[in-house]
């Protein structure tokens, strides 16, 4: 029943002459929240970004290896565009357009291609609800998104993502720029969305790791050090160095 | 404890200044007061230009010389006739008095008769005369045709049928003039007004205008006439002529009735003669007379006579300056045609340089490397901006009026100031495009946005304050630029009908007006004219910005 939704095979990523990520193995499966949590630099957020391709942006960055989606080459088999309409992705700040809360939202259909006014309002309405954000935004959908709060803007991102129905919800520290409370709300929306989206989440926060994810990576000097069950990662760690990060020993 | 042992305490609390900071202190007010000196001096340096201008813009305030004094006569007494006669005029007419030699030249017209001559207003002067009322009539053609052909009179003027046929024509004609007699000049309807004769000359003895010392007597002010005719001056010298002593002359006792009487010493010499002949002969024999007569006696006996300079003052730049359309190279009329011309060069030059330098813009930030090519070309833009626009001005001629063969005209201006603005337009669209977040095209992109979608839609309309800012920039140069149009547009002020037409715009009017001396208070307003579009184009600058910001700002 599970299946392997994405799975990567010797990644190796260079930016320039710098090896970023060595020999990355790790598949992902479906319905699932799988955090990737290691010190700074250690290469996870490299690492999620090259899942939906965003690291084609940056012009030195080189890599070998397989990455598959739904038993596809990333690089190879899937069309751009559509890879990245199935694998959506949430960033670290909050980055909604300066445009009204429901052109943020009917961005992504809007460029698919839809133009109906009542498809549109429904896609905008259940992404929404899905964000849990409709209850405080359904009076000012066209004022701007800008002046929402922090934690209000990252779910208008993640309703955003949504919108173009993804099949995995790539995160890159959704939480770390937004206090506590907003960050809480934006866990109880992941355990949420993981009954029907796969999510990959980078974080900091060993504790949130711990919260919300069912598989946990750690990422150590562009390695996977260990991945596995969180529990296990969390109390009966194999490696030493893991022990010793989640302990707070380093990072 | 009293208020008193409060401060006391407190005083000793305070830590005492050391020479180290009273020093600093010392220093700190010193540099506040040369900035303050030095901001306060900029702004009123600032402020005293544009004030300068805008006056100088709105008000004209001038010494004219006129043959006659400034005196005016709304009822003129006629020789043989008992009833004075009043001259009206169509109320459009922006005229209340005119010389007497002007009013005989536009019954006559000598030359195309226009209002221009006297007000500046471009209007077709059309004479109405009535011979009916006999002797009345032959009176008035005799003043008015003192010396001039009956012939031309009669094919020129139009005839009524009547006085109140007359009034009736003169209210309904732009331009007309006519005359009726005074009687009839009561109650006259809103469309006609009087025109006002001024026919009162300073006449003089020929020994006033010799040159002595270097000293002539070319023209007088009113005010120094005033002086003259209350007795007060004695000898020339004093009011700017030569070393003779002042000698009034006056044809009768009435006359000189109106200084002697009165309670102030009379100083200058007077002289009061009874005829006709005695009054001309003694002014022509007596050095350094002086006496007012009418001005047709000046031509008719031969008599020398000095300058009046009136003082005019009144408002330059008004909605008839703005709405009425040039005539005569702009010294008529208004500039409306050339307020229309700098607006479609506006328009074109946008419509021209916009979607190119944008496009450049967005090629340069989002499609190449930054590398050795976009250093150059980085470079070459600059320069580009820097060069002078004469520079252009001349490329433009050679190039498109010339090799191109599209000749001096609206087509070859607007392409020479489209190639001069694209490097501004160009470097403030890069930069505003340069300024959105990577993160918004990184959240589009993120989406399954094409990188063309996400600059259409994410990219630009956030850069959209940047690049109007760019625009507006480049619309500024355009409304100021000059050197570049002599070259290519030529000076025709008339409205632009189509490509190849010359034309004017407000700067090259300005400058047509000062360099061929056409006039000195059209300039100045013009000169406001192009400050308050200025004004307004930066002003709008910020509403724009503001209005394209709304979505953008919390």
């Amino acid at each position: 029943m599970e299946t392997n939704k994405i799975a990567v095979n010797k990644l190796n990523l260079f930016y320039g002459d710098f090896q970023a990520l060595h020999d990355i193995n790790i598949e992902i499966k479906e319905k699932e929240v799988t955090a990737l949590i290691g010190p700074s630099g250690c290469g996870k957020s490299t690492f999620i970004r090259t899942l939906n391709r965003m690291n084609d942006l940056i012009d030195i960055v080189k890599i070998d290896g397989t990455i598959q989606y739904d038993a596809m080459d990333i690089y190879k088999q899937w069309d751009l565009i559509e890879l990245r309409k199935k694998v959506g992705m949430v960033f670290q700040k909050p980055n909604p357009f300066p445009m009204s809360i429901y052109d943020n939202i009917a961005y992504g259909p809007r460029t698919h291609g839809i133009k109906s006014r009542q498809k549109l309002n429904n896609i905008v309405e259940n992404s929404l609800d899905q964000a849990s954000l409709l209850d405080e935004v359904k009076d000012r959908l066209h004022k701007p998104a800008l002046g929402l709060s922090g934690g209000q803007q990252q779910r208008l991102c993640i309703a955003r993502v949504l919108a173009v129905e993804p099949d995995v919800v790539l995160m890159d520290e959704p939480t770390s720029a937004l206090d506590p409370i907003s960050t809480s709300r934006i866990e109880d929306l992941i355990d949420e969305l993981k009954k029907s989206y796969t999510i990959v989440i980078v974080t900091h926060n060993m504790q949130q790791a711990g919260r919300i994810s069912d598989k946990t990576a750690f990422f150590l000097h562009g390695k996977i050090e260990e991945f596995g069950g969180t529990d296990q990662i969390f109390f009966n760690p194999v490696s030493s160095k893991t022990e010793a990060y989640i302990s707070g020993k380093f990072g | 404890m009293t208020g008193i042992d409060v401060l006391k305490n407190r005083r000793s609390n305070t830590v005492q200044s050391s020479p180290q900071s009273r020093k600093i202190n010392r220093q700190e007010i010193i540099a506040k007061g040369i900035i303050c000196f030095f901001t306060a001096f900029t702004i009123a340096i600032l402020v005293w230009i544009v004030g300068y201008l805008m006056v100088k813009g709105f008000r004209y305030n001038n010494d004219v010389s006129y043959d006659v004094t400034t005196q005016i006569e709304r009822e003129i007494p006629l020789d043989n006739t008992d009833e004075d006669v009043v001259f009206i005029i169509n109320s459009k007419v922006r005229s209340e008095d005119i010389p007497v030699a002007g009013l005989r030249k536009l019954y006559n017209k000598a030359r195309k008769e226009n209002w221009g001559f006297y007000n500046q207003q471009n209007l077709k002067v059309v004479p109405f005369a009535y011979e009916g009322a006999g002797s009345f009539s032959d009176d008035v053609m005799n003043f008015i045709l003192t010396g001039s052909d009956l012939e031309t009179y009669r094919k020129n003027v139009s005839q009524t049928s009547s006085w109140e046929d007359m009034i009736h024509r003169v209210g309904q004609t732009p331009g007309a003039l006519g005359f009726i007699p005074a009687s009839k000049a009561e109650g006259l309807p809103k469309s006609v007004k009087v025109l006002s004769v001024r026919r009162i000359s300073l006449i003089v003895s020929p020994s006033v205008l010799r040159i002595q010392d270097g000293r002539m007597m070319r023209e007088i002010s009113q005010a120094d006439a005033d002086k003259l005719f209350s007795g007060k001056v004695v000898n020339w010298k004093e009011i700017g002529g030569i070393d003779l002593p002042v000698t009034l002359v006056f044809w009768d006792s009435k006359d000189a009735s109106s200084i002697i009487n009165r309670d102030e010493p009379v100083l200058a010499k007077i002289q009061i003669v009874h005829s006709e002949e005695d009054f001309y002969s003694s002014i022509v024999n007596t050095n350094g007379a002086v006496a007012l007569g009418h001005y047709s006696s000046i031509e008719s006996e031969g008599l020398s006579f000095i300058p009046v300079l009136r003082h005019e003052t009144g408002w330059n730049l008004t909605w008839h300056f703005i709405f009425e359309s040039p005539a005569r190279s702009g010294q008529w009329g208004g500039v409306s045609y050339i307020i229309l011309n700098t607006f479609f060069l506006i328009l074109f030059t946008i419509i021209f340089s916009t979607p190119v330098g944008i496009m450049a813009a967005i090629y340069l930030v989002e499609y190449t490397n930054q590398g050795r090519l976009m250093r150059i070309l980085r470079m070459g833009t600059e320069t580009l901006a820097g060069i002078p626009s004469i520079v252009f001005g001349l490329f433009g001629f050679i190039f498109f009026v010339q090799i191109c063969g599209l000749g001096i005209g609206f087509i070859s201006s607007t392409l020479t100031i489209t190639l001069m603005v694209l490097p501004t337009i160009i470097r403030s669209s890069e930069e505003a495009l340069k300024s959105v977040p990577q993160s918004f095209r990184e959240g589009s992109l993120a989406l399954g946005a094409s990188k063309l979608q996400t600059i259409i839609k994410v990219v630009l309309p956030a850069a959209s304050p940047g690049i109007l800012t760019g625009i507006i920039l480049a619309i500024g140069r355009t409304v100021g630029e000059t050197a570049v149009l002599i070259y290519t547009l030529g000076s025709n002020y008339d409205l632009v009908t189509g490509p190849s037409s010359s034309a004017r715009v407000l700067s090259l009017h300005l400058y047509m007006l000062f360099s061929e001396a056409l006039s000195f208070d059209r300039t100045f307003a013009t000169g406001a004219i192009l400050v308050i579009l200025v004004l307004i184009t930066n002003l709008s600058t910020t509403w724009i910005v503001k209005g394209v910001n709304k979505n953008a700002s919390v």
